[in-house]
């Protein structure tokens, strides 16, 4: 920036050299910094999806709170849920801080979660019939999340990075908390042991699913590359896809367990993984709202945002100081 | 949204203590209709498992923070006279009269190891 100018007196396409200075020298932008709007939209974009993604991953989880084989597996899923709401909350006060200049708050999100407007992770629509899956879940679909959020600790937008490093410190439990589930059916009857196959037979393709699409041919957006470009994030979907094979296909095998692609394989060559690709019009599908679930969970949503809307009247009856 | 509802959404930032010896840090910020909800939120969302000896809730409205224009201003201010690296060139100086440069415990005098 010129000696002796203030930032106000810069031009627009000034303002616009000077963020992309900053960013590109690794500085973190704060809500009320200048931002180019499609910067904006893009954040908006990914952090309300990411934070209405935990509050609706809570429940294929909470409908194993009541089922749980023992008291200490309830507790520790209780926490999971607990937590989950909590990164939920996180997450959507960034996302509302950058919506406040379009005139937007929570309000706004929830109605559009509740119209589809809003999309939430494919994993989330799904059924999780058993105690399996509950532990596939926390294991993998945790792991897989862990993988993508752990790559934007660094983000260039400083509130997303900081609510980041809170909710992968407590990934970190859930990680564990899942491999402590799959290990014990791992090690058990051979019932328990076909149920853990089941699972991840049955979770397989939404984990594929769980990066995105490798490229902008298959769904016709490019936001990753546009948010490459802006340092909100370091890597592609299908680099995300190929660490997560390496973290995890080995252990998923030592355990004697079966992925359910017969072409999978670890290619020397190319020192990529070969797998068989995910059916990505059935992805749509899915985040559209017409996976098995997820009607059942918005509509779960609904009823709790109406039932409790007293509670939201009686509680700001007391003025605010 | 009726407004009742829109009582209910007050951004409050919160602050808190890990132990009764460390500073108070900016924790995060929550929504809440009032203080005491606030604090509340604040527990429920923060500190489920980390220790912490106190905690502080401020209404956002209330806090006159930097703006960008303010914050830029800072980066361009020289204030090397105020700071020992300013001082630096001393150390050369005096070793042309053979002595050695005070260190800050030295000009701490008693403060030091040496008490």
């Amino acid at each position: 920036m010129t000696v002796g100018m203030s930032f106000n007196q810069l031009s627009e396409e000034e303002k616009m050299t000077h963020f992309l200075d900053r960013i590109n020298a690794g500085e973190k932008i704060e809500p009320d910094d200048w931002m180019p709007e499609d910067y904006r939209l893009q954040l908006i974009r990914l952090i309300s999806m990411h934070g209405i993604s935990e509050i609706m991953g809570a429940l294929p989880e909470k409908e194993w709170v009541p089922k749980a084989p023992s008291l200490h597996r309830k507790l520790a899923i209780m926490a999971k849920v607990q937590d989950e709401m909590g990164h939920g909350q996180l997450l959507l006060r960034v996302a509302e801080d950058l919506m406040a200049p379009l005139g937007k708050n929570r309000h706004d999100i929830m109605e559009d979660l509740f119209s589809g407007k809003l999309k939430f992770h494919n994993v989330f629509h799904m059924d999780a019939p058993t105690w399996g899956d509950a532990g596939i879940i926390a294991w993998l679909v945790d792991g897989a999340a862990i993988i993508s959020q752990s790559m934007m600790l660094d983000s260039s937008y400083g509130p997303y990075a900081r609510a980041l490093k809170r909710i992968c410190a407590e990934e970190v439990f859930h990680a564990q908390h899942g491999e402590s589930i799959i290990l014990a059916m791992a090690e058990g009857t051979p019932e328990q042991r076909e149920m853990l196959q089941d699972s991840l037979n049955r979770w397989w393709e939404s984990l594929i699913m769980f990066f995105g699409p490798k490229s902008a041919k298959e769904t016709g957006n490019s936001n990753a590359d546009k948010n490459i470009m802006y340092k909100i994030r370091t890597k592609t979907n299908e680099d995300l896809r190929q660490e997560f094979f390496t973290k995890y296909i080995p252990r998923i095998w030592s355990l004697g367990l079966t992925i359910p692609d017969d072409t999978i394989r670890f290619d020397e060559d190319s020192q990529m993984w070969i797998y068989k690709d995910a059916d990505w019009s059935k992805f749509k599908q899915i985040v559209s709202g017409n996976g098995p679930q997820s009607q059942n969970r918005l509509d779960l949503r609904r009823r709790s945002y109406k039932n409790n809307e007293w509670v939201r009247a009686a509680l700001a009856a007391k003025k605010a100081i | 949204m009726n407004e009742s509802t829109s009582e209910f959404y007050n951004v409050y930032e919160v602050f808190s203590k890990k132990t009764d010896k460390s500073p108070f840090q900016h924790s995060f910020s929550l929504l809440a209709p009032n203080a005491d909800m606030a604090l509340i939120m604040a527990k429920e969302n923060f500190f489920r498992r980390e220790t912490v000896a106190d905690i502080w809730v401020v209404k956002r409205e209330n806090i006159r923070g930097l703006n960008q224009d303010e914050r830029e201003m800072l980066k361009r201010l020289d204030k090397q006279y105020r700071e020992t690296k300013g001082y630096g060139y001393l150390k050369k100086k005096w070793r042309d009269y053979n002595q050695e440069q005070f260190t800050e415990q030295h000009i701490l005098g008693g403060r030091g190891d040496n008490s």
